[in-house]
């Protein structure tokens, strides 16, 4: 089990990564800033070496599926997902003030995964009903979608925080010089709807095919599937506001923080709910 | 303009849009913690039966296909139509006209970055400005006044449309859905190994169909993996009408077969009695003889007293168990008695049932002891019957809807404005420009576009 070993370090490497950020954060040295990026850079590629060496153990046992079929492995997905696309944004934008909002979600899904009780983190053979080739694309999607609904909580959060220092301080806090702007934050904010609506789209899609496949039907109102429509809808109404109300900032925050709510729910609550979904527990 | 009526204004706004996706999302919320269907059947003990049947009334406990959920839809399908119809013009008009900058009042205001002086004259800038357009943008519109100079190009213009792509996506959708609701077979059969069916039972009715065609089920098969999960779930199946074969091949889970518009499903599988026992006869210091047996079968004692017969198979008689009855036939006599599998559980529990109940015992007929040793078992599988004759709509839907995103995400429209004139005796090159959405990446292009011409503006000096 060195995947999982490796799981392991990730978690604390992510961990440094996002206590190097905070202390760039608060002495406003471009240097710890640096060691940071290229701490987080070290976990998610340690991490990608798990995922891969994962997969490749699945072969060697037999089974050979990608690392996407049960609660652990999805929980380790999820996390690298928001990683990657935290590291795209960072490169992108060259700003890593999201880091101290985004990492913290990643180090604690990996965490629960591995310190969860009755965490499975087993590679088990697939059942019959995952056979499929719609599996990876389908996973791949939704967690895409997850990841790009969690950067955008982050920026709510981080709208918020900065509301709350900006008031305190009447904006001369070293925290509030190195965020970015309010227009800034909401502009993320949208694109970052954005994209997780379009990847949330490509899940339901993709889920509905294989459904079509697999169960004999497009759509069965299953809990996960009703709560995935209930999250797309959420998105949409925001995305409506945004673009025809000119909703922005304080409201934007607010629904990026609510949406995420719905993703989480739809991700975890609706194991509470009887479901087609339940291997997934 | 004519304003519009009060009913078309109210269907044509987007509050409304967001007040019916709000609410679509609120009934599938209760509708995942409301019991639906045959769930709710365990809710009626806990509620009055009045509230019950009220609420029963409303379809709370059918909601998904409920009047709500069908109006709403409506609602949503007149809205988004109204909506798409009424700012179709608009944005025809936005599609086919470029702003044509003829005023200065678009270049007020700006930005330091967005300004920069050069010490070409105002047309050989323009010039620059030009080719350098053109490279980007492909087409550019140039308009040169005596001391000034506008240039004006754009691109993405047909993600204008994306919009309209998504929301025909919706309506197509609904389309599909109510035509799947109206004219969908959700069905399902058992068919035991060897059986042969035509009719199907209707989910959620108590009715059943006649499928045009026979099915046959020759053969189930269930895998497992070394560690006992199951590998694979495998029906063979033959499908005929009249005598002709129509389809004959294994159904998989994640593999559906199609026959005559119908697709078939592997949903579960079961075990049924075979119909065959196992039964050991033992005479009394003699040997001991196995053999398999069904109803009707006819056997010879091994020591020439008479024949028996074997009269019924039963899986559990009585409550009690796998059982088999026979009748054992001598020159003297007939002996008619049951054998049970767990005759010995029996005995425990009550220790005088062969006092009591003589037939119970096996051994009636001496000198032989018949014991029945099990009851053959064989599969049954579990077929789920669909036709929908909504789901290509839904799945074309489904393509225009990602095309539609991706448009949306991938490219917008925008108008790159420049004006070109002289302050304090040098030329200066003014940029701006215009999207409907989008200002950010609009303004880092800009900028990008007056970093580059200032480079060029530069190098030739």
């Amino acid at each position: 089990m060195i995947a999982a070993t490796l799981l392991g370090w990730v978690t604390f490497i992510y961990f440094a990564a996002f206590v190097f950020y905070l202390i760039r954060m608060i002495r406003e040295n471009e240097n710890w800033g640096k060691l940071a990026g290229i701490t987080t850079f070290a976990g998610l590629a340690v991490q990608s070496i798990a995922l891969v060496i994962r997969w490749k153990t699945s072969y060697d046992l037999g089974m050979g599926h990608v690392p996407l079929a049960n609660f652990y492995e999805s929980l380790v997905f999820f996390a690298w997902s928001i990683v990657l696309l935290y590291g795209l944004m960072e490169w992108r934008l060259k700003n890593r003030a999201l880091s101290v909002f985004v990492l913290p979600v990643a180090f604690l899904l990996l965490a629960y995964a591995s310190i969860a009780p009755g965490m499975n983190n087993h590679i088990e053979p697939l059942i019959p009903a995952l056979q499929s080739n719609w599996l990876t694309s389908h996973v791949l999607t939704c967690f895409m979608g997850y990841a790009a609904f969690t950067v955008a909580f982050a920026l709510g959060v981080m709208f918020f925080v900065k509301k709350a220092f900006g008031a305190e301080n009447s904006g001369q806090s070293t925290l509030l010089r190195l965020l970015p702007s309010d227009s800034q934050i909401d502009e993320l904010n949208y694109s970052s709807v954005a994209l997780g609506f379009i990847f949330l789209t490509l899940g339901i899609v993709t889920g509905s095919v294989w459904a079509h496949y697999a169960w004999g039907s497009y759509w069965s109102w299953d809990p996960k599937e009703t709560w995935s429509l209930i999250t797309w809808l959420f998105y949409a109404v925001m995305l409506h506001a945004r673009l025809t109300r000119g909703w922005r900032g304080k409201r934007m925050a607010i629904m990026a923080i609510a949406g995420f709510a719905c993703v989480l729910f739809t991700y975890l609550g609706v194991n509470l709910l009887p479901s087609l979904h339940s291997y997934l527990v | 303009m004519t304003k519009p009526s009060g009913i078309r204004s109210f269907f044509a706004s987007v509050q409304l849009a967001i007040v019916l996706l709000s609410l679509i999302a609120l009934f599938a919320l209760i509708g995942t913690l409301v019991p639906q269907r045959e769930a709710a059947g365990e809710l009626a003990q806990h509620l009055s039966p009045a509230l019950f049947s009220f609420l029963e009334k409303m379809q709370i406990f059918d909601l998904y296909s409920s009047i709500w959920f069908i109006l709403l839809s409506t609602l949503l399908a007149v809205n988004i139509t109204v909506c798409s119809l009424d700012r179709f013009p608009a944005t025809w008009r936005r599609f086919r006209n470029r702003p044509v900058p003829l005023e200065s009042s678009h270049f007020e205001n700006l930005p330091p970055e967005n300004r920069l002086q050069t010490t070409y004259d105002i047309r050989k800038a323009a010039d620059v400005m030009e080719n350098l357009l053109k490279k980007e943008y492909g087409k550019v519109d140039r308009q040169d006044e005596p001391d000034k100079s506008y240039l004006c190009a754009g691109r993405g213009h047909f993600s204008l449309f994306s919009v309209y792509v998504i929301h025909i996506s919706i309506l197509v959708f609904i389309a599909g859905a109510m035509i799947g609701s109206l004219f969908r077979v959700e069905g399902y059969v058992n068919l035991a190994e060897g059986e042969t069916t035509d009719t199907i039972f209707l989910r959620g009715k108590e009715s059943s169909l006649t499928l045009p065609f026979h099915v046959r089920c020759e053969k189930f098969t269930l895998e497992r993996y070394p560690n006992g999960m199951p590998k694979s779930f495998r029906s063979d199946l033959t499908f005929f009408k009249e005598d002709k074969i129509l389809h004959a091949g294994k159904l998989l889970v994640n593999h559906p077969l199609e026959v005559d518009g119908f697709r078939f499903y592997q949903a579960s599988y079961g075990v049924v009695p075979g119909g065959k026992a196992t039964l050991s006869l033992q005479k009394e210091g003699g040997g001991r003889e196995v053999m398999n047996v069904a109803q009707g079968y006819t056997f010879d004692l091994p020591g020439g007293e008479g024949t028996f017969q074997v009269l019924r198979v039963e899986e559990n008689l009585m409550e009690m168990g796998p059982a088999v009855k026979i009748s054992v036939r001598s020159p003297k006599q007939e002996t008619v008695f049951w054998i049970f599998q767990h005759i010995e559980e029996i005995r425990t529990s009550s220790p005088d049932i062969f006092e009591q109940v003589p037939v119970f015992n096996p051994g009636l007929f001496r000198p032989y002891t018949f014991a029945l040793m099990g009851l053959e078992e064989k599969y049954s599988t579990g077929l789920q019957v669909n036709r929908d004759p909504g789901t290509t709509i839904v799945a074309v839907a489904a393509m225009m809807l990602i095309c539609g995103l991706m448009l949306f995400l991938l490219s917008y429209s925008r108008h790159i404005l420049v004006k070109i004139d002289s302050s304090s005796h040098q030329t200066q090159v003014l940029f701006t420009g215009q999207s409907y959405r989008n200002s950010g990446a609009l303004q880092r292009e800009i900028r990008n576009l007056a970093d580059r011409v200032k480079t060029l503006l530069e190098e030739k000096t």
